[in-house]
């Protein structure tokens, strides 16, 4: 459930507000809804890997992969070890890890405010 | 406990959004980078991309209407002019508005606000040039004129109405990944993109290179080896062409023509020399060569290829001008095209417009400065320049004279620019603040006949440039036009004494006598910036144009060739024919073969057979391109060293050096000083150079073959994005050409874009491309889809259409604008 209503929250609030917004939508939602650390962790990080790995597979097919590449050959011309990586799976790993680590911890941190007044 | 827990895991949280929120060093805040809702993955663009088919914006008057083709080019119908260039600013910002902005702080010198310390030297070098200082001036003065003043004003209004619309998620991808945002557009920032475009074509000097060698070898020896004019030109304006003016009065050539360089000064240098490769060619065939009977034309403005592209095609339609053509991204009108009855073109004029005046200052304070026997106070300005990722800004202090700015002033300056001396003023036409250029282009793209041409050349002030001119109405015609200085002979040759009056710049040459040919007998007409005129021409307009091979070969084609098409003139500009080989060739082939064991060398048969031309495969013009470069090398750098620190010079010209291997075999120039109890001869420096072209080719490339000696796997033409982002270039574009061929492809230069109008009475035909693309969005397909079939030297045909309802299969969308 707090997969479910993190993944819609911040899919409408990241179209109008900036992407951190996903942390304290993690954090209320965490705080509200959530039984356990691990699975507060768990379902933001969900939702986030989710939603963000939906959404840039759909922008990323619609654009053939052109941006993604070129995104690629600009980071891995600075940091070495990329050129040995194939792009796009790089490219959505950075992110998911991006996405799903700062709503993850927000999430905690709300299960974690919670405990405060139980 | 439950405390601690809570406070580490906010921390936790806390930390790592707060740290992917913000730039770390170089990397740009990459939580929003990363995003999909905000980041680099919105800017992929899978199609045409097009605005909205209804579009509301505020700054519209009346109703317009923008048609694209299916190359993305829009056609814009406007009810009135206001109107179509608010349009033109708002697509153009819609499709280059990074590249736009990025022009006006390379002029301005505010680089390094985005890409922090990196940049600081260049800024440096540009605010003390003074660009920005004189956009200033050249808007305030220009907008007296009411129709700039509106034009200019249309324009940024368009362009800021697509800014005011835009969200970071929408913003160029360049912007996200450096890191800053857009600012508001203006008139000023035209002119600062003009600016650049007067720094581009304009901002070279040899002055100190010439001092140098003036003072080691003396004026007979600068004389021979450095002459005004080549033995082997062929001007624009052809020989024999009559001077239906009367000359205004020349200043007198002073006693003492130069500044006595001391042995303390310090000449720091590498002023980009006038540089050959940033040509262009252009001309135009009248009706008696034609097929058609009526003119055509063709122009292929050559500068440094980048993405997105220098150029933006586009259409102007209104009530007073239906216009098409090649627009600067930045700047209103369209600077290089056709409507019904005319069309044009530019090149460069390499006419020496940036001097040096050597400057005695009373002393350290640099308050005062020599002048005319007396203490002449210098005016200060402080530049102030902010850089990204340092906490205060930096100040740097700019002296000026009557003359112009001192460039640097101290031999401790890190000088960006070397080629500029230490402690001398810079008197440079782009300073001067009668601008109103882009007027020149606002008559142009409404001209009728040759009256109408005429007319607007008397608008454009710099940098000077040779228009091209083919009307319906069966005339030809072109102009070397712009201010230009009314010299003395050799004034600002050497570095000046701005102590003397006598060297100040006096005064301009007429405007309606700069050299203009109409309808010559030959039938033709045709710049490739070589020498504007032969000698007789009255006044002086520098010593170094660009060498003449592209010239000699354009004239000698457009000579032989009867009934024109669009096509033959489409296959010279692809002409890569080497003339210089052609010329020389024989003769060094000659020398070597004196040694009959140089026949059985591999790369002596390849040159052997070759064909003379440039060509993508040919491996005999890697060898002989190289050769020749060796050559030079070998001969003059003892004697004229290019990198020396201290007093570097400049070698004598190609053509010089051949003249002298024709019909000066013995000349002292060919011994190497550097060797000593040795007398190196002709034939020992032919022979050494080919010996190490071929080594280094051979250590670079292997051993010789057709496939990795290719010459245009050598010359390796690239594209490279103009920010230098890695990655959103385009490398190893396969084609032929070279710096003194028609098709001036070189490693970072040519032709940016291509153009060929049929004129006709009743509807011309025109074709044309540039490198590049529409949009310069990186990930989209009209990013560079121009580039393969430029490669390959073909043309696409332009779409000019008549009226916004006329039907054409290749119309890819309409947008309709209307006030909101």
């Amino acid at each position: 459930m707090t997969y479910i209503i993190i993944l819609i929250v911040s899919a409408v609030a990241q179209y109008f507000l900036p992407w951190w917004v996903i942390a304290p939508i993690a954090f209320a939602i965490g705080a509200w809804k959530s039984e356990t650390a691990l699975g507060a962790y768990a379902a933001a990080a969900g939702a986030i890997a989710t939603l963000w790995v939906g959404y840039a597979t759909f922008l990323n097919s619609a654009n053939e992969g052109i941006m993604v590449q070129k995104i690629g050959g600009l980071f891995s011309e600075n940091i070495k070890f990329l050129k040995n990586l194939p792009v796009t799976p790089t490219f959505f790993t950075i992110m998911t890890i991006i996405g799903s680590q700062v709503a993850g911890l927000s999430a905690t941190a709300g299960y974690h405010f919670r405990q405060l007044f139980k | 406990m439950k405390l601690v827990k809570f406070i580490i895991s906010l921390l936790a949280a806390a930390g790592l959004t707060y740290a992917l929120n913000r730039p770390l060093g170089p990397v740009p805040a990459l939580g929003r980078l990363f995003s999909p809702f905000e980041g680099f993955w919105q800017n992929g663009e899978s199609k045409l991309d097009l605005p909205p088919t209804d579009l509301q914006l505020d700054g519209v008057q009346d109703e317009v209407n923008v048609v694209f083709d299916d190359n993305r080019v829009p056609h814009v119908f406007a009810k009135n002019d206001h109107d179509a260039y608010f349009t033109q600013g708002y697509l153009m910002a819609r499709d280059r508005l990074w590249q736009m902005e990025f022009y006006t702080l390379a002029a301005s010198g505010r680089l390094a606000e985005v890409v922090g310390e990196r940049a600081l030297e260049l800024d440096r070098y540009s605010r003390r040039m003074g660009m920005a200082d004189a956009a200033k001036k050249v808007y305030e003065n220009g907008k007296t004129n009411k129709i700039f003043d509106e034009v200019l004003n249309a324009y940024a209004a368009g362009v800021n109405a697509y800014i005011k619309q835009l969200k970071y998620k929408n913003l160029p991808v360049e912007y996200k990944i450096i890191g800053y945002q857009p600012e508001e557009w203006s008139p000023y920032k035209t002119i600062l993109m003009m600016m650049n475009m007067r720094n581009v074509l304009n901002g070279g000097s040899d002055d100190f290179r010439m001092s140098n060698a003036l003072s080691k070898y003396g004026m007979e020896v600068v004389k021979d080896l450095f002459p005004n004019y080549p033995s082997n030109e062929s001007p624009i304006i052809p020989v024999g062409t009559k001077w239906n003016f009367t000359p205004v009065p020349v200043p007198a050539v002073p006693a003492q023509t130069t500044a006595t360089l001391s042995t303390s000064e310090t000449v720091a240098f590498d002023v980009p020399q006038h540089s050959p490769e940033i040509g262009s060619n252009n001309w135009a065939v009248g009706g008696e060569k034609s097929a058609t009977g009526l003119p055509i034309l063709a122009n292929d403005p050559h500068l440094q290829l980048t993405l997105p592209s220098i150029w933006y095609q586009m259409q102007l339609c209104t009530p007073t001008m239906n216009v098409y053509g090649a627009c600067l991204p930045g700047a209103p009108g369209v600077v290089i095209g056709f409507n019904k009855d005319v069309a044009w073109g530019v090149t460069n004029v390499g006419s020496d417009v940036m001097d040096f005046y050597q400057i005695k200052f009373k002393d350290n304070t640099k308050k005062e400065y020599w002048y005319n026997d007396a203490w002449k106070p210098t005016s200060m300005r402080i530049e102030e320049f902010v850089v990204k990722g340092r906490p205060e800004s930096l100040k740097d202090t700019v002296y000026s004279t009557h003359h112009g700015p001192i460039v640097y002033n101290a031999a401790s300056d890190k000088n960006f620019n070397q080629n500029v001396p230490v402690g001398h003023a810079m008197r440079w036409v782009a300073h001067e603040k009668e601008g109103t250029d882009l007027m020149a282009f606002y008559y142009l793209n409404r001209a009728k006949n040759y009256d109408d041409y005429r007319k607007a050349l008397t608008y454009y002030v710099a940098p000077a440039q040779n228009f091209v001119f083919a009307s319906n109405q069966n005339d030809i015609s072109i102009t070397p036009n712009g201010k230009l200085p009314l010299k003395w002979k050799e004034q600002g040759k050497f570095i000046m004494d701005g102590s003397n009056p006598a060297h100040d710049w006096q005064g301009w040459i007429p405007v309606d006598q700069n050299p203009t040919v109409k309808n010559p007998p030959r039938g033709f007409v045709s710049s490739a910036n070589q020498f504007s005129a032969d000698p007789t021409y009255p006044y002086y307009l520098g010593w170094r144009f660009a060498p003449s091979e592209r010239a000699i070969r354009i004239n000698e084609r457009l000579e032989r060739m009867q009934k024109a098409t669009v096509d033959s003139l489409r296959m010279l500009q692809n002409d890569n024919f080497n003339v210089e080989a052609r010329r020389i060739l024989p003769v060094l082939m000659k020398i070597l073969n004196a040694d009959s064991s140089e026949t059985k060398n591999p790369a002596y048969q390849t040159l052997a057979k070759w064909n003379m031309k440039n060509d993508a495969n040919e491996v005999g013009a890697t060898i002989f391109e190289r050769w020749v470069k060796e050559l030079r090398y070998t001969v003059f750098d003892d004697e004229f060293p290019m990198k020396d620190l201290k007093a570097p010079m400049t070698y004598p010209s190609r053509n010089r050096m051949w003249d002298m291997v024709v019909k000066e075999p013995t000349a002292k120039w060919f011994d190497n000083v550097s060797t000593k109890n040795k007398q190196e001869t002709l034939q020992d420096v032919v022979k050494q150079s080919f010996k190490a072209s071929i080594d280094s080719l051979t250590q670079k490339l292997g051993p010789m073959n057709a496939e990795t000696w290719a010459w245009n796997k050598v010359k390796s033409t690239d594209i490279n994005h103009l920010g230098r982002l890695p990655g959103f270039g385009r490398q190893d574009i396969p084609n032929g050409g070279g710096a003194g061929i028609v098709n001036a492809t070189t490693e970072l230069n040519g032709p940016s874009w291509r153009m060929v109008v049929q004129l006709d009475k009743g509807w011309p035909k025109a074709y044309g491309l540039y490198p590049g693309g529409q949009s310069g969005n990186p990930a989209s397909p009209f990013y560079d889809n121009m580039i393969d079939k430029w490669a390959k030297g073909e043309l696409n045909e332009l779409l000019f259409m008549k009226s916004k309802d006329e039907k054409s299969s290749r119309i890819s969308g309409t947008v309709k604008i209307s006030k909101k």
